[in-house]
């Protein structure tokens, strides 16, 4: 029995602390280092933080390095599979654009108008300025769905900066370096989102399901029945997470439970945009402008929202006439159409016309044949004169009447 | 058939293989531990670490292992040293297998194997969920077990033949 135990010990020691002449730190060493690590990454000290940081750069530079030949492979599938059904991309996107083209207009309406409404109820405004940031790493794990970013701090990302693509939400950055960042989709497990879901504006939490979806949680249950299928979530700004009235995705209630499908595609995520938001105060500005009076730069904001209305009004103005445009040639079509139809009519009728005296002809010829004998004029026999008008009407008759 | 001479480049590199596989493992954005596929992943670095530790392989550093796990925990996102310690605790199984085996035997290892990554991924499940926060979905962990299981024989039998080259 002692002896097995002391076997165990001698293994046990062996596995833990014995080093053959290429390994340089025996296991308990760098298990030891290994936990001392996990504390150290738990606490925020600036020098960790910053060797964390470096690392990260260097890790991330490396790991797009070596991800070159397999996502060179992957884009060239994608390229083929693009070529092939070029054609009818082509058609729906033209389809696409036409209807994009028209409700261009009236967003810019809704934005100027809302622009309006927020100067009303608000001392301030954000200038939001989107910069172009390429996603060098996508790497999915099991535990985090994440991309990094080739924008760090140097560009003015913080953490909680909005990413976007193209004008969908895509998630968040939750840690920073000096050029490169990491950000949160919004598939993850951990990524909490405050959506308004219209019709019904239904206020709720969407919350990643660890795939390409996220799920509704945390509404109220007489609520959810407000929720139709392909209803659209955008965010509603509570908690200041995210911006408000960005789209997210549609609701999908095919299977009995809602689940959200995201406007954008994360596994395909090449370039996104990051929102770099600055708050201006309006009435702040304005009071540091001590050279001109304060009604004239009210004047001037007046101005300005009447300038950016003209503008639309001018390209709603032109909308308009080309429609007319497009109207008057559809009526002159028309009036050439119905011209066309009114000869066609004419002579269709002649031809009926023509036909049905044909048909009398005919008729009085089938009853010649029959009463001729009765109606034509003979040396005993009263009658009328073959061609004669009162010929024709006693044939038709079917012979002579007795008052004849 | 082509044999390498001891001192060229490439034997060297042939040599170094496992090491530049699994450090390409944990860099590259394709990640066998997730493959965006229903039901199916399975952690290479884990059968990688386990075969060639058993093995006494000389050229696998248990420093440049632990350098990996730091990597791959910059890549995924973890927090730092969670993989590294993985990683060399199935280095240290391996080696205690290795101490107390006389007759080394396929099946026995991988069931060995499989006692080694079900602790570890519940160790790391634990420390995630409990000191980090992590909202974790814990069929990933079951289905990732299983198959990293399954894949250790048929993965094994080909570093068979490569140890196999190796020593020839």
């Amino acid at each position: 029995m002692a002896s097995s135990r002391d076997d165990f010990v001698i293994a046990i020691r062996s596995a833990f602390l014995k080093k053959t002449t290429k390994q340089k730190f025996s296991l308990l060493t760098l298990i030891f280092l290994s936990i001392f690590i996990i504390f150290l990454s738990n606490f925020n000290f600036k020098i960790i933080k910053d060797i964390k940081s470096i690392i990260n750069e260097i890790v991330f530079r490396t790991s797009f390095i070596v991800s070159i030949p397999e996502n060179l492979l992957i884009n060239s599938y994608y390229s083929v599979i693009e070529y092939s059904s070029f054609y009818k991309s082509y058609q729906s996107n033209k389809e696409e654009l036409e209807n994009l083209k028209s409700k261009e207009i009236s967003n810019e309406i809704i934005i100027s108008e809302n622009n309006e409404l927020k100067k009303l109820i608000d001392d301030y405004k954000f200038s939001s300025n989107k910069i172009l940031a390429k996603v060098i790493v996508d790497h999915d794990s099991l535990f985090l769905k994440t991309i990094i970013i080739n924008k760090g701090s140097s560009d003015n990302i913080k953490i909680g900066t909005n990413i976007y693509d193209k004008s969908y939400l895509v998630g968040r950055v939750i840690d920073v370096n000096y050029k490169s960042s990491r950000v949160l989709l919004l598939s993850d497990l951990n990524s909490n989102v405050p959506v308004s879901i219209t019709p019904g504006n239904v206020q709720a939490i969407i919350v990643g399901d660890g795939k390409d979806s996220g799920e509704i949680r945390y509404i109220k249950d007489n609520l959810i029945e407000d929720i139709q299928d392909q209803s659209i979530a955008y965010t509603s700004g509570t908690g200041s997470l995210y911006k408000s009235g960005i789209p997210i995705g549609l609701v999908d209630n095919s299977n009995n439970n809602f689940v959200i499908n995201f406007f954008s595609d994360f596994g395909q995520l090449k370039y996104v945009f990051a929102e770099i938001e600055q708050k201006e105060k309006s009435i702040a500005k304005s009071s540091e402008n001590t050279t001109a009076p304060s009604g004239s730069n009210t004047e001037k904001i007046k101005l300005d929202i009447l300038n950016e209305e003209l503008k639309i009004l001018s390209e709603t103005n032109s909308k308009f006439l080309e429609e007319n445009q497009s109207l008057k040639t559809k009526i002159n079509q028309s009036d050439e159409k119905i011209i066309n139809l009114e000869k066609k009519i004419e002579t269709q009728s002649k031809e009926i016309e023509k036909n049905i005296i044909d048909q009398n002809e005919l008729d009085f010829l089938r009853l010649n044949l029959i009463y001729s004998s009765k109606c034509q004029k003979s040396g005993f026999k009263k009658g009328f004169k073959v061609g004669t008008p009162e010929y024709r009407e006693c044939i038709l008759r079917k012979g002579r009447k007795i008052s004849d | 058939m082509i044999k390498l001479q001891k001192n060229s480049f490439f034997y060297k590199l042939y040599t170094w293989l496992p090491i530049i596989v699994l450090f390409v493992s944990v860099l590259n954005e394709f990640d066998l531990n997730y493959l965006n596929i229903d039901y199916f992943s399975f952690n290479f670095p884990f059968i990688l670490i386990f075969y060639f530790a058993l093995k006494e392989y000389n050229k696998f550093d248990y420093l440049l292992v632990f350098i990996a796990g730091l990597f791959n925990d910059t890549v995924v996102g973890l927090p730092l040293g969670i993989s590294s310690f993985s990683y060399i605790v199935v280095c240290t199984f391996a080696s205690y297998l290795r101490n107390i085996t006389i007759r080394p035997h396929l099946i026995k290892d991988w069931f060995y194997f499989l006692f080694v990554i079900s602790l570890i991924n519940s160790i790391n499940y634990i420390i995630l969920f409990l000191f980090f926060s992590y909202d974790l979905d814990i069929m990933y962990y079951v289905i990732n077990n299983l198959f990293t299981f399954l894949f250790y024989i048929p993965i094994a039998t080909l570093l068979n033949y490569y140890l196999k080259a190796i020593n020839d």
